[in-house]
């Protein structure tokens, strides 16, 4: 329609001819004047969260966050609600979950990164039979929602695994049962496990990459692969590393559907995300403390975002694809 | 502060201990060229502890009854201890053992095949012994001649075939003792009935079959350096491939089958969720789940079907296609083609295609119609949106800082989303003042309709607008500018929408009393089904916005400026030019982010849990699995709706691997 319109007012004005060049630099402004509403569109959602998590509780409940502007709100500005949501302790504290989230995703960002690594590299630089079909079948994993793979990892990690051998009719345990559902180690494994694909692939089309030669010489001066990985690959893939290890950091900082299904209701070992999501389901008396909360769960990957925007532009497009 | 220090320990340990596994094993097959019997010793005692392990872990053999450090209630730490003491000391005997043992058969028997041989049977004869008396009472087996015989012959039988199928160069021995061996114990020790069996031939049993497997090993050939050197080199895909391998077996491949299978059991009542979550237990029910998923009217609902006549969207919708086809037509007719493809016939036709949908769909209800309409809706949205704002923001100043705001969304997680618009649709008691913006404004307008001066104001302004836009779409009928012409007229249509409605019912939140007075009224913006499910949409559409932005951005950057400076010199409009040489041009790219997008929308989740969890004709397939999963633990109808969900995204998938797969190559 911009366009349309664009050329339309252009045409007219060109059609006024004398009526004067002001009226045609207005309507050439309005797809600026539009792009910037739209801009304003999107931000007053999060501008208005951030405004009200400054209010406090009757503030937040009588007036809305634009009568800071007008001078109306009750109760002006405060840091309570930061306060007190970043006060351990207390059920409504965000400091406990802040940790889980951080214990969850490390592990989650690291362990992937390696495994990841070592297997792109096999699968880029050390020949062996059946290569090519094992790559396109660990590729074509990409394509399982994660949503097929939760009840039996559920089962496993609360029951542990066990096969009954066929014909035989007894049972062999694979997997004791460790407890793990309701941990957080259940939620870094699921992220560990179905990552790995998408990593692969990743850090597989980088190291594939470099140049032959490289090895080649490498592998002349009496390097071995594991000398070759460690000392060559590792060094020369950083930016695809880091690329990965955003989008990875991201994505379990931000997930919520493993949070939830692994930890199920064991309260202190809530992430972020499940916690605040359990807050805003009860509906209680500290529903003015969601905003601090929803600010503070955001707080970190808006920091991952200002400072490496470049990496993490990189890293939402090559993710896209993720399962 | 503990929970900093715990963290950071379990964070460290699994860091630590996958990386020094991983340098662990390349030194391990290092050793294997230079010192050989190191090797042996290591490996020996690797695989006597996951012997070990496996039969302490499964309760088969157990030296040591646990805890070891003896705390009444072991807590946290000495937990931790007493587990570690507990492994060691029920793996230490095997361990070392079979640590010993690969040591002499590598050192000692070195170069002699029949040092070798006796060492070998020596050193496994011996770990059977050991497993055999301290084999759990309750597990011995009963000495039954005939499942010995049989699963004997079974193995032996295995054996010959094993040793046929790898080319018969090795002595057939090796293979015959491996078989029987491995079939000699599950004949003795588990086929038969357990419990009732004597220690006497437990022992002897599990010596000779061990022994067996022994004779083994010592029958293979005594390793050169050429061998040794070929299992150092050869061990290294292994080691590299492993650990990713057996990960992605275990979290996703072998779960997804388990999925499949699980889609066909029925939940059996008599059973509590600790049995079925030990998994297998419940009945065999075969496409009973999926049926039960497109029977529930909640799932699949298509009653109302004829609605769709009589619903007034689906007029508009109708209007605006035809007015589409008729623009497409008569623009294609005075340039000689049979349709005009141009914003002034396409844009009505897709938003009249889109409008259809929607009243489609606020038709046919359930759980499906609604992921269905997630997916036309916030594709079609957000993907139109973000190369509207790619291309407005392409020439504007300071782009960079406009594209970071419309694409900080991103960074944002769906629940943190879902917080943030629930402020934004919140609606309160009409007697007081409204804090959601949304409400805000819209009891606003209803104040604004039933106004004095300020509705004559608005009307005024909106007149205007519309008299303004029919002036230049006549003065495009006039100069033979039908693009122009019919552009306009249709972007004059919803200002005089609003205007007559204002003029005649009136617009915003309000209602009037028996007594005159207005009163003022809310959107129940998670309640009032169907329109609700388009405000979760909206959610949605804000965050993945950014997303669509960013990549045509890129791509509209990337199209080459000779051609679109070629089609101005041409003589082509601005509109003509967008239409007929950016879009073909970023094509691909338009593919790529709706193929994403179907997969995202097909999955969406957790913005429909935290907003409303399915409530209010919401629900969605992913967290329909969830709840029936996870809250109703049926567990059959949970993997059926999983199973959907993958089969509607993988012709998707299928097409964004290959393509992915093509850029890669």
């Amino acid at each position: 329609m911009s366009i349309e319109s664009r050329a339309m007012e252009k045409r007219a004005a060109q059609a006024e001819g004398g009526l004067g060049s002001r009226i045609y630099n207005f309507l050439k402004a309005i797809p600026t004047w539009v792009l910037w509403g739209i801009v304003v569109l999107w931000t007053i959602p999060t501008f208005g969260l951030l405004v009200n998590s400054f209010r406090p509780r009757d503030g937040q409940r009588s007036s809305g966050w634009w009568t800071v502007f007008t001078g109306n709100s009750e109760g002006g500005l405060t840091l309570d609600n930061y306060k007190s949501v970043l006060e351990s302790g207390t059920t409504d504290s965000l400091a406990d979950a802040l940790l889980n989230s951080l214990a969850i995703a490390i592990p989650a960002t690291i362990i992937p990164i390696a495994i990841a690594a070592f297997a792109a590299y096999a699968f880029a630089w050390i020949p062996f039979k059946g290569r090519e079909l094992l790559f396109i079948a660990t590729v074509s994993l990409l394509a399982i929602p994660l949503q097929v793979a939760l009840i039996p990892l559920l089962t496993t990690y609360s029951g542990g695994a066990h096969w009954t051998i066929p014909f035989l009719d007894k049972t062999v345990t694979f997997f004791p049962d460790f407890s793990l559902s309701g941990s957080v180690t259940a939620v870094w494994l699921t992220h560990t496990g179905f990552g790995l694909p998408f990593a692969i692939f990743l850090l597989h089309n980088y190291i594939s990459g470099l140049p032959k030669d490289l090895f080649e010489s490498a592998r002349i001066d009496g390097a071995d692969h594991f000398t070759i990985f460690w000392r060559l690959v590792v060094p020369l893939a950083v930016p695809v590393l880091a690329a990965f290890a955003i989008f990875q950091f991201l994505w379990t900082w931000n997930d919520y559907l493993i949070a939830v299904t692994m930890i199920g209701g064991n309260g202190p070992a809530f992430p972020v995300t499940v916690k605040i999501a359990s807050q805003a389901g009860a509906f209680g008396q500290n529903e003015h403390l969601l905003t601090a909360g929803a600010f503070i769960s955001a707080f970190v990957p808006l920091i991952v975002f200002f400072s490496l925007q470049r990496f993490f532009v990189r890293g939402i497009l090559a993710g896209s694809v993720k399962g | 502060m503990d929970r900093i220090i715990s963290t950071l320990i379990s964070i460290v340990a699994a860091v630590g201990g996958s990386a020094g596994i991983f340098i662990g094993a390349n030194k391990l097959f290092d050793l294997a060229r230079n010192r050989f019997d190191v090797f042996g010793a290591v490996a020996g005692s690797l695989l006597g502890f996951l012997a070990g392990l496996l039969m302490w872990a499964n309760r088969v053999v157990t030296f040591v009854e646990g805890p070891i450090v003896g705390a009444p209630e072991p807590t946290g730490f000495t937990a931790a201890i007493d587990f570690v003491l507990m492994v060691v000391a029920n793996t230490i005997v095997p361990t070392a053992i079979a640590g010993i043992g690969g040591w002499l058969i590598t050192r000692v028997a070195e170069g002699e095949q029949q040092k070798k041989l006796i060492l070998s049977v020596g050193t496994l004869g011996l770990l059977g012994l050991v497993f055999g008396v301290f084999y759990e009472e309750a597990l011995r087996a009963e000495f039954d001649i005939a499942a010995l015989l049989l699963w004997t012959a079974i193995g032996l039988a295995v054996g010959a075939a094993l040793w046929a199928q790898r080319g018969r160069k090795r002595p057939i021995a090796g293979y015959l003792a491996l078989g029987g061996g491995s079939g000699w114990l599950l004949g003795s020790l588990v086929a038969p009935t357990l419990g009732t069996g004597n220690a006497g031939w437990t022992i002897v049993s599990a010596t000779v079959g061990f022994a067996a497997i022994g004779a083994w090993i010592g029958l293979r050939d005594v390793a050169d350096y050429e061998a040794r050197d070929g299992i150092s080199r050869k061990s290294r895909v292994y080691v590299f491939l492993a650990p990713a391998l057996l990960f992605i077996f275990a979290s996703l491949v072998l779960p997804a089958a388990r999925t499949v299978w699980l889609s066909f059991l029925g939940l059996d009542e008599t059973l509590d969720f600790a049995d079925r979550a030990a998994g297998g237990v419940d009945k065999f029910v075969g496409m009973d789940n999926y049926k039960a998923v497109f029977d529930d009217p909640k799932n699949f609902n298509v009653e109302n079907w004829a609605d769709v006549f009589t619903s007034q969207l689906t007029y508009v919708s109708v209007g605006l296609i035809v007015l589409g086809v008729i623009a497409g037509v008569v623009l294609g007719r005075s340039r000689g083609l049979k349709f005009e493809r141009s914003g002034s016939s396409l844009a009505p036709l897709t938003l009249g295609v889109f409008l259809l949908s929607f009243s489609i769909f606020a038709v046919l209800r359930g759980t499906v119609f609604n992921n269905l309409w997630w997916v036309v809706a916030v594709v079609s949205l957000a993907t139109s949106l973000g190369l509207a704002i790619a291309v407005l923001a392409d020439r504007a100043k300071m782009e960079n800082v406009a594209k970071s705001l419309i694409f900080m969304p991103m960074a944002i997680s769906f629940v943190g989303a879902g917080i943030i618009w629930r402020f934004v649709y919140a609606a309160r008691d009409t007697s007081q003042d409204q804090t959601g913006v949304l409400n805000s404004v819209w009891v606003a307008l209803g104040q604004l309709s039933n106004s004095g001066w300020p509705k004559t104001l608005a009307a005024l302004i909106l007149a205007t607008i519309v008299i303004g836009l029919l002036y230049l779409g006549w003065r495009g009928y006039k100069g033979q500018a039908m693009g122009v012409a019919i552009g306009s007229a249709v972007a004059a249509l919803p200002f005089l929408w609003v205007l007559v409605r204002l003029l005649t019912i009136g617009i915003g939140g309000f209602s009037i009393a028996d007594d005159g007075t207005v009163i003022a009224e809310t959107i129940l913006v998670r309640e009032t089904s169907p329109f609700n499910n388009l405000f979760l949409m909206i959610v949605l559409i804000w965050i993945q916005t950014g997303f669509t932005m960013v990549i045509f951005s890129a791509a509209i950057k990337a199209v080459p400026a000779e051609l679109v400076e070629a089609s101005k010199v041409d003589g082509a409009t601005e509109s003509q030019t967008f239409w007929r040489v950016t879009i073909p041009q970023i094509a691909p790219t338009i593919g790529v982010v709706i193929t994403t997008l179907i997969v995202l929308v097909m999955k969406v989740f957790d913005i429909v849990k935290v907003m409303t969890n399915g409530n209010f004709d919401t629900q969605v397939l992913a967290n329909a699995m969830f709840t029936t999963a996870f809250s109703n633990f049926n567990f059959g109808e949970g993997s059926a709706l999983a199973v959907l969900i993958f089969l509607s995204v993988l012709p998707v998938m299928y097409i964004n691997i290959r393509r992915m797969q093509k850029e890669a190559a």
